[in-house]
C-alpha cells in the first residue's frame, strides 16, 4: 500500500490547517483550573481524590476511564461552530436535521419474521396497526445461509428465527396487502450474498404489482462483515468476492431503486457477536470507506454513492456512552466525507443510522427486567439523534418474541416518543461537559481503530488475515470473564440473584407444518416454471460472475423466472469456490 | 493411565450463533479437555465424527429454535449407534422454558442455557464422563 494516506492521516493534515474560534476565554480558563484544584484539595474526601478515574464495566462497553466530574477544563478549546453546529449544520453532531424529531419522529421499525410468509405477513400487518412506522423482515437460518426449504440440511429449521423464502412467490405472499409505495421495508438480509438474492426477487415482486422501483423505499444489509466473520455456517465465498458482490449489490440498486438504502453497514450483529462499541464503528466505517473506494475506482462519482449509505448500531448498557458515539460517529462520518472524500451533496455528509438494543445485555433470569434494560437502551439512542429504532423483546433469551412482548417493545419506543418530552428539544445533552468529552474520546478511539485497519491493507485483506476473528474471540472471553468475577455487575444474575424461582413467562412457539407448505410451494413452482428460462437465466449468472460484470440484473432475471434462493447460491458456489475462515478459538 | 476427556462440539444444522460454543470450547481446553470444534453440522455427521474420533461426550449448541426438530434427531442417531452408554451428550443454547426437560427426555445427559457459568458447564461434562466410565467398569 506504500505511500497511500490513511484516513486518518488525511483528516489529520487537513484540519490542521482550520483555525479553532474557542468559546472559552484564556483567562477564565486559568481561573478555572486554579479554582478546581483548590475545589479538589478542600472538599473533596481522601479517597475520592485517589479513587477520582473509575471504569465502568458494562456489557459490551468500552473501556474508557471516567472522572468524577467534568468541567471546561475537559474541552479547553471548545469550539461551538466548529465541533458541534447547530443541528442540521456541519459538523452535523447535534443531529443530521434542523428540526429532528419535530419534523418527523424517529421511524419505528420492530423486526418481524418467522414460520412461513404467511405468519410473517399477519405479525406485519399487526405491529402496523398498533402504530408501526416501518417494516422490518427477518429470515430464517436457511434462507440467511442460502438453502431452499427442500434442501436436506434445512430440515427442522424451516421458519425459525425468521421467515422462510424461497423464491419471489414467498417474497409475494409476506408483503400481501402491504403497501409498498407507503411504508418503507427494510430487508434484513446481512449478507452481500443473500442480498443479491433476496432483494431482486423484491424487485420482481414490485414489477409484478405494477409498483415502479422508483417508488420503493427501504434497507438491505449488504454487509461483509455478517457473511465472513459474524457467523457460524457450512459454506463462505472467499471474501474479495463478497465484497464484489457488495459493490455490486451498491452499484445496481443505486442506479435502480433510487430511493432504496444499498447499504446498512452494520456495527450491531458485529458489536453483539463479541467487540467493543468502538471497533463496532471502526470496522463498519472502514467497510464503508473501502465500498466508496471501490465504487469511485468503477468510475462512480462520490455523491452518487455516498447520499444512500446507511449505518445500523446497538446501543447497549453504558447510557452516556451510547448517546456519545452516535453523535461522535456522526462527526466523524461527516468529517470522512468533507475532507477525504470531498464529497460536495449534503445527504452525502449525513451519518444516518438505525438502532436495535442490544440483545447481549438482556438476561434469562428474571426476564422481565429486560424490559427496563431496552427501555434505557432505546431512550440513549433518541438522545443520540438516530433515525429508526427496534426495541428488543424481553423474552428473547427464550425464543423469539410472542406478540405481547412484540408489542410491548412497540409501546416502549411510543412511550418515549409521546410522554416523556424527550424528543421537543434537540440534542438535549449536547454541551455537557461530561457528554462532550466522551464524545471527543470516543471520535479519537474509532478514528485510531480505523487507522489500524487501514494500516494492514484494506479491510478485506483484515478479514483474510483474521484480524478482526482474533480480536472477537478475545473480546468475548474476556467480557465472558468479567461477568463470570461479578465486574461485570448484572442485577438478578450475579448481583441480588433472587433467591426463590421466579414463576415461568409465556413464550412464543414455532406454527407447526410450515416446512412442509414451503416444501410443497417449493415443488409446485420447480414443476410450473419455464424449464428453459430457468436454465438459461442460471447460465447467464454464472457467465456474468466469471466475467466480473454486475452481477444484479442476472440474479434479478432469475427471480423474474421463479429461481430458487439455494439454485442462485450454488452458481456462486460453483464460479467462487469455497473459503475457511479463520478459527475463533 | 487417565486419557484426556474428549469432547466434540457442533453447531447444530444452519445456526448462525457461535459465540457461546466459541466460548465453552475455549473453556473446555482450558480445563484440560480435547477438544474437536466442527462447526456446523447435521446429526448423522455429528454421530459418524463422533464414532471416528471415539469421543466421551458431545455437544451440540442451537440457538435458532431447533434444539427439539435436530436434537431429536441426534439422539435418535445415537441410540441406534447405541452410543448412549459409552458417551456423554449435552447441549446448549436458547430454548423456552419447560424445553430442557423435553431435551433430558429423549435423551441430552445435560442442558446448558444462557447464563451457565464455566465453573458449571466443566463440572457438570467431568461428572457425566466419570458417570459413564463407572457404568462401563462395573459391566
Amino acid at each position: 500500500m506504500g505511500n497511500r494516506k490513511t484516513t486518518k492521516e488525511i483528516l489529520e493534515a487537513r484540519l490542521k490547517r482550520r483555525k479553532r474560534n474557542p468559546l472559552y476565554h484564556p483567562s477564565a480558563l486559568k481561573k478555572l483550573s486554579l479554582d478546581f484544584e483548590q475545589w479538589q484539595k478542600d472538599t473533596l474526601r481522601e479517597e475520592d481524590r485517589k479513587n477520582w478515574f473509575v471504569t465502568p464495566r458494562t456489557v459490551l462497553g468500552s473501556d474508557i476511564p471516567r472522572e468524577m466530574l467534568y468541567t471546561p477544563l475537559h474541552h479547553p478549546d471548545f469550539d461551538y461552530m466548529e465541533d458541534l453546529g447547530h443541528s442540521g449544520q456541519e459538523p452535523f453532531t447535534r443531529g443530521i436535521h434542523a428540526n429532528m424529531y419535530r419534523g418527523k419522529e424517529f421511524t419505528m421499525r420492530q423486526l418481524t419474521g418467522f414460520g412461513g410468509p404467511e405468519e410473517t405477513n399477519e405479525r406485519i400487518k399487526f405491529m402496523l396497526a398498533h402504530g408501526g412506522t416501518g417494516v422490518n423482515v427477518l429470515f430464517d437460518l436457511p434462507t440467511i445461509q442460502m438453502y431452499d426449504s427442500d434442501d436436506p440440511v434445512s430440515r427442522g429449521q424451516v421458519g425459525m428465527s425468521g421467515v422462510a423464502i424461497d423464491s419471489v412467490e414467498d417474497m409475494d405472499l409476506v408483503f400481501k396487502d402491504i403497501p409498498l409505495d407507503q411504508v418503507t421495508v427494510s430487508l434484513v438480509t446481512h449478507y452481500p450474498s443473500n442480498t443479491a438474492i433476496l432483494f431482486p426477487m423484491y424487485l420482481a415482486m414490485a414489477e409484478r404489482r405494477g409498483i415502479p422501483w422508483n417508488k420503493l423505499r427501504g434497507s438491505v444489509q449488504n454487509d461483509i462483515t455478517l457473511e465472513e466473520v459474524v457467523r457460524s455456517g457450512p459454506e463462505y465465498i472467499p471474501p474479495k468476492d463478497c465484497f464484489r458482490i457488495q459493490c455490486d449489490n451498491i452499484e445496481f440498486i443505486r442506479q435502480n431503486v433510487p430511493q432504496w438504502n444499498f447499504v446498512t453497514y452494520n456495527g450491531y450483529n458485529l458489536r453483539e457477536y463479541g467487540t467493543s462499541c468502538v471497533t463496532e464503528m471502526a470496522v463498519a466505517l472502514a467497510n464503508a470507506i473501502g465500498s466508496i473506494q471501490e465504487m469511485l475506482r468503477r468510475g462512480r462519482d462520490v455523491d452518487w454513492v455516498a447520499e444512500r449509505i446507511a449505518f445500523f448500531w446497538s446501543p447497549a448498557s453504558d447510557f452516556f456512552e451510547e448517546v456519545a458515539r452516535i453523535r461522535a460517529v456522526r462527526r466523524l462520518w461527516y468529517k470522512i466525507m468533507k475532507y477525504r472524500f470531498e464529497a460536495k451533496d449534503r445527504r452525502s455528509l449525513w451519518m444516518r443510522c438505525h438502532v436495535q438494543t442490544s440483545g447481549v445485555s438482556l438476561r434469562r433470569e428474571e426476564p422481565l427486567n429486560n424490559l427496563i434494560r431496552a427501555a434505557y437502551e432505546a431512550l440513549a439512542a433518541v438522545l443520540g439523534g438516530v433515525q429508526s429504532l427496534h426495541v428488543d423483546s424481553y423474552d428473547e433469551a427464550y425464543s423469539v418474541p410472542t406478540e405481547e412482548a412484540a408489542l410491548l417493545s412497540l409501546r416502549t419506543q411510543q412511550i418515549i416518543y409521546a410522554e416523556t418530552a424527550v424528543t421537543d428539544v434537540v440534542d438535549p445533552l449536547g454541551g455537557s461537559f461530561y457528554v462532550e468529552a466522551l464524545t471527543n474520546e470516543m471520535e479519537t478511539r474509532i478514528l485510531d481503530e480505523v487507522d489500524e485497519i487501514e494500516k494492514m491493507g484494506d479491510y478485506v485483506t483484515a478479514i483474510e488475515k483474521g484480524w478482526l476473528h482474533r480480536k472477537i474471540a478475545e473480546y468475548f472471553h474476556r467480557e465472558r470473564s468479567d461477568i463470570e468475577r461479578g465486574l461485570i455487575k448484572l442485577v438478578g444474575y450475579n448481583l441480588y440473584p433472587s433467591p426463590t424461582a421466579l414463576p415461568p413467562i409465556n413464550v412464543f412457539r414455532y406454527p407447526e407444518g410450515v416446512e412442509e407448505r414451503q416444501k410443497q410451494r417449493l415443488a409446485k413452482l420447480r414443476d410450473q416454471r419455464d424449464h428453459e428460462k430457468v436454465n438459461n437465466a442460471l447460465t447467464a449468472l454464472e457467465e456474468a460472475c466469471k466475467k466480473g460484470k454486475n452481477i444484479v440484473s442476472y440474479t434479478l432475471q432469475c427471480a423474474r423466472e421463479g429461481c430458487s434462493e439455494g439454485e442462485i447460491f450454488k452458481v456462486f458456489k460453483r464460479v467462487f469456490g469455497l473459503w475457511k475462515p479463520p478459527s475463533l478459538w | 493411565m487417565l486419557r484426556k476427556t474428549k469432547v466434540l462440539l457442533s453447531k447444530l444444522g444452519l445456526d448462525v450463533h457461535n459465540r457461546g460454543l466459541i466460548t465453552v470450547a475455549k473453556e473446555l481446553s482450558d480445563a484440560g479437555m480435547e477438544v474437536i470444534y466442527i462447526g456446523n453440522s447435521l446429526p448423522k455427521e455429528i454421530i459418524s465424527t463422533a464414532i471416528q474420533e471415539d469421543v466421551d461426550v458431545v455437544g451440540v449448541s442451537s440457538l435458532g429454535g431447533a434444539h427439539l426438530t435436530l436434537g431429536g434427531e441426534l439422539m435418535e442417531e445415537a441410540k441406534r449407534e447405541r452410543l448412549k452408554e459409552r458417551m456423554g451428550f449435552v447441549i446448549g443454547g436458547v430454548f423456552p422454558p419447560g424445553d430442557a426437560e423435553n431435551l433430558k427426555q429423549v435423551g441430552f445427559d445435560e442442558t446448558f442455557m444462557p447464563g451457565a457459568t464455566r465453573e458449571e458447564i466443566v463440572s457438570k461434562i467431568q461428572k457425566i464422563v466419570s458417570d459413564k466410565m463407572e457404568v462401563d467398569q462395573k459391566k
